[in-house]
């Protein structure tokens, strides 16, 4: 089940970048959440569409099994760290640019 | 045309893209050096995990629904698409909703 493992550690590592390297603080707004409840009916769209037609298949041994939309559960997990990596990744090089440009 | 199965799924994100930069002006244009920025790491880190997860079959693509140009020998070519697509609609979200929240008061931000 490694799939599950990397998929809750790229979470944890996301949330990490977000409080304590990046320092965006993304997921203490509601902006974010609100972000990420519209762009998750999209993610199951696709990942339905991908699934339900055999364009990616998944090794039943790496995930536990439980799936959503036709994909595995650890899909959300992937989704999640990639939406909020990219929105703190985005506010803190829009922060460094502000900070360089007053100078 | 099974092959473009993939990537019609690319092409629907593109579809959504442009039109919500174009319906909410956001002029996604003129960031794009933050946005080549953000797109940088996520590209280096996804990619890495999905190249490792190939070669280490926990996944894989159907050969006969991908265009077969594949990266690094393994990768398809719509998974950097993938990698690059949605990033850019995380983004044109994330503004779309703070213009939104900012035209009609009460922001959503704090």
């Amino acid at each position: 089940m490694i799939y599950s493992d990397i998929a809750m550690d790229a979470v944890l590592l996301a949330v990490l970048a977000d409080l304590f390297v990046l320092r965006t603080q993304m997921i203490t707004r509601g902006i974010f959440w609100l972000t990420y409840g519209l762009i998750l009916p999209f993610q199951l769209l696709t990942n339905w569409w991908l699934t339900s037609k055999n364009i990616v298949m998944y090794s039943a041994t790496e995930i536990i099994g439980r799936r959503l939309a036709g994909a595995p559960i650890e899909d959300l997990l992937f989704g999640f760290s990639m939406i909020l990596a990219t929105l703190s990744l985005w506010e803190f090089f829009l922060a460094l640019n502000r900070r360089s440009t007053k100078k | 045309m099974a092959k473009f199965h993939y990537a019609l799924v690319l092409l629907f994100i593109a579809v959504c893209a442009v039109g919500v930069n174009a319906g909410f002006r956001l002029k996604i244009s003129r960031h794009w050096r933050i946005f080549l920025a953000t797109d940088a790491v996520i590209l280096a880190l996804y990619t890495a995990w999905d190249v490792w997860a190939i070669e280490n079959h926990n996944w894989r693509f159907d050969s006969k629904q991908i265009v077969r140009i594949n990266l690094f020998g393994i990768l398809p070519i719509e998974e950097i698409l993938f990698f690059i697509l949605v990033p850019l609609m995380t983004v044109l979200t994330y503004l779309a909703l703070k213009k939104l929240g900012a035209k009609y008061g009460r922001s959503v931000a704090p």
